[in-house]
């Protein structure tokens, strides 16, 4: 039964991982993007972790620390990335305007 | 099982290193490698659980806080670039 749980997260994970992935090859804009990446990014990485933490459950401090550091790091970093990017187009724009 | 589905976390990542060589604009090419980095580190994850062995773990959780922390000050740097 753990064995199946564990392989059910794992398949979530992978379809969130591909669900953003094929996203970026789309040629849309670049928040666009990087809203579904960080979405499926983060989520995808969490069920997988899970899946492996019902598989290993020795390993719950490592695992427990890496969801933490994706929860934290990865919503920061497309915070980062959004305002970064987005702040650059807009310098473009007050030039040009 | 497992490495069916380590396989299918290769292909995953080979899409964003695809789009990271095609794109030309510097911030498809962030998001790409950003995208890369995470599902890098959970790779390495899924390894250290396969091979039992914990210390290959701990890169993979160092990879995935240090890795993202280095990304956000690069962007800040490309950003002040930017501006000047």
């Amino acid at each position: 039964m753990i064995n199946l749980l564990s392989y059910f997260c794992l398949g979530v994970g992978l379809v969130f991982w591909f669900w953003g992935t094929v996203s970026l090859l789309s040629s849309r804009s670049v928040l666009f993007k990087l809203h579904h990446l960080s979405v499926s990014d983060t989520l995808g990485s969490i069920a997988i972790i899970f899946g492996l933490l019902l598989r290993r459950p020795t390993e719950f401090p490592l695992l427990l620390l890496a969801i933490l550091s994706l929860v934290l790091w990865n919503t920061m970093l497309g915070y980062v990335l959004a305002y970064c990017s987005s702040s650059d187009s807009n310098d473009g724009g007050q030039i040009d305007g | 099982m497992l490495n069916l589905v380590l396989m299918a976390m290769i292909v995953a990542l080979l899409i964003p290193l695809y789009q990271a060589w095609r794109d030309e604009d510097i911030w498809q090419t962030m998001l790409a490698l950003a995208s890369v980095s995470a599902k890098s580190a959970v790779m390495i994850l899924l390894v250290s659980i396969l091979r039992d062995d914990w210390m290959i773990g701990i890169v993979g959780v160092i990879i995935l806080s240090v890795g993202n922390a280095g990304f956000m000050l690069l962007a800040h740097i490309l950003k002040r670039m930017g501006d000047s």
